[in-house]
């Protein structure tokens, strides 16, 4: 089997742009037939791999052993976030209830797969983000971000965006800040208990499409269709440094724990229909470390595992986790 | 003489109006009437998209002489659900060239301006082309004004080859398209070999 996957990866290395440092295929899923990914998270533990799916069912994997562990169907509406708490023992899926207009978020206690929290409201959700301390979730879509108390199910701080809602979210490692990547143009930082806005850039012209706070809590990445990393002061919302002429959209990012790498997914077109490249950078140089890029896959969510970043990728009905260092 | 308010006022002594509320009456009867002056239905929003631009310069004329593609004039009007003249909005619009590229490193075919004392608005543009990621041709616009909701939304053209002459029975085949009303007639006019097109696309903005 081992060999067969090894196998495989060379066949399909054939077109696949990479650098000398390694980026290498984990694990493949094989999904009903028929049945794709559409949207994918890892566990901050490396762990646990949840996607939605094109029949519109969650569904969990252990992300060592390749073994389906739960699936999540609900009445609700159809799937549209899922994202882990940092401790991964939650699971908060979003669901849009009414197209376009209304959504609610399910939160999951991951060891018991009971429904501990529901959290409802007139907003159509797609990005997810749990605070730090796992006591709050931030979640934004096509109008207003909210900050949920999860325990007791009430919106803390509601964030409107003129237009555009915002199309990413991250909390400070204090948990006390939220950082959006909204679509009017603007990358802003929030007061997470009261929403009161602390700063915002005003460099930026072309949409941000994601922000991630650094581990010191004193600086914000954020990159967009700008095609620019760029890096903010939390406080003053200045960009501090930027890291221009990206190959692609910046569609995500994401900051290792030391706050010395980034891994950087850049899509191309409107609707990112090719988001196929991952950059892993040494943020002090500016330097790329890894360059990755493999026609027909997509990548759609990742995360840092010391100094490693997995990450799942969708092909037809398969979920394969990559891994790059 | 019976005002409107007195003629609802006795609709409700004699039954003819229940109430069947948790507010009071006058709050609901104010409510009937509000709505009952809403004589236009809103534009549709439709999504942003990622190519939104800040800073788009007041400009309404987007193609340049010699630009290939189909000339187009986009004009219409400002209301809101009132009906009412909408004459203090803003409208920005953007779209790709003939050839189906968006402008990310300038202002090619984005363009922003203030409506006339009629809400009134004219761009002169292309015939947007298809982008590579999208189904059909559109043109983004964005309309901002002091007392009404932002409007997000995009205009999709009739002509586009995927509506097959018929919009409303095959608008979905962009799944971005949730209503066929974004999809507007294009009128052709000059001579065969110098064609002009023409769409007129009203706004209707809710009010706060």
């Amino acid at each position: 089997m081992r060999l067969s996957v090894i196998a495989l990866s060379l066949i399909c290395c054939v077109p696949t742009a990479v650098s000398a440092q390694s980026a290498r295929q984990e694990k493949t899923i094989n999904l009903p037939g028929g049945v794709s990914v559409e949207v994918a998270a890892i566990s901050r533990a490396g762990n646990l791999v949840a996607a939605i799916c094109s029949d519109h069912v969650v569904r969990v994997w252990s992300a060592r052993s390749g073994e389906l562990m739960r699936t999540i169907k609900q009445d609700t509406g159809r799937p549209s976030g899922v994202q882990f708490s940092g401790d991964g023992r939650l699971l908060a899926v979003s669901y849009e209830t009414v197209p376009y207009e209304e959504g609610t978020i399910k939160v999951i206690d991951v060891d018991s797969w009971k429904v501990q929290s529901d959290l409802t409201s007139e907003c159509m959700f797609c990005t997810l983000s749990f605070s730090p301390d796992g006591q709050r979730l931030a979640s934004a879509g096509n109008s207003d971000t909210y900050v949920w108390d999860v325990a007791t199910q009430k919106k803390v701080a509601t964030i409107s965006p003129p237009f555009g809602g915002s199309a990413a979210l991250s909390f400070s490692p204090d948990s006390r800040w939220v950082a959006t990547a909204d679509g009017d143009g603007f990358v802003r930082v929030y007061n997470a208990k009261t929403g009161a806005l602390r700063g915002t850039p005003t460099e930026f012209l072309l949409e941000p499409f994601t922000v991630a706070f650094g581990p010191d809590g004193k600086s914000v990445l954020a990159g967009g269709a700008d095609r620019v990393i760029s890096i903010i002061d939390s406080q003053d919302g200045k960009i501090s440094r930027a890291i221009p002429k990206q190959p692609g959209l910046v569609e995500t990012l994401d900051i290792s724990a030391n706050g010395k790498l980034a891994a950087v997914v850049y899509g191309a077109g409107e609707l990112f229909t090719a988001v196929n490249h991952i950059a892993l950078w040494d943020l002090d140089k500016g330097a790329v470390l890894v360059d990755f890029q493999k026609p027909g896959i997509t990548i759609m969510g990742g995360t840092f595992v010391d100094d490693h970043y997995v990450f799942a990728a969708g092909s037809g009905n398969q979920l394969t986790l990559w891994l790059i260092h | 003489m019976l005002t409107r308010r007195d003629l609802l006022q006795k609709c409700v002594a004699l039954g003819s109006v229940v109430i069947a509320s948790q507010f009071s009456t006058e709050a609901m009867l104010a409510a009937f009437q509000d709505r009952e002056k809403q004589v236009r239905k809103p534009t549709p929003q439709n999504t942003l998209g990622p190519f939104y631009k800040r800073l788009t310069p007041m400009n309404n004329m987007l193609r340049a002489p010699g630009d290939p593609g189909i000339p187009l004039t986009l004009a219409g009007q400002v209301f809101n659900t009132r009906g009412d003249i909408v004459p203090d909005a803003t409208i920005e619009i953007w779209q790709t060239s003939h050839q189906g590229h968006y402008d990310l490193n300038g202002y090619r075919y984005r363009g922003k301006l203030k409506v006339d004392k009629s809400g009134a608005y004219t761009f002169e543009s292309v015939i947007p082309g298809h982008y590579p990621d999208r189904v059909c041709q559109h043109t983004h616009y964005l309309v901002i004004a002091p007392g009404h909701k932002t409007l997000v939304t995009q205009l999709y053209f009739a002509t586009d080859p995927v509506f097959e002459g018929d919009p409303v029975k095959n608008y979905a085949r962009d799944p971005l398209i949730q209503t066929p009303e974004l999809i507007r007639p294009v009128i052709l006019t000059g001579e065969p070999n110098e064609v002009h097109a023409k769409v007129q696309f009203e706004l209707c903005l809710e009010r706060l």
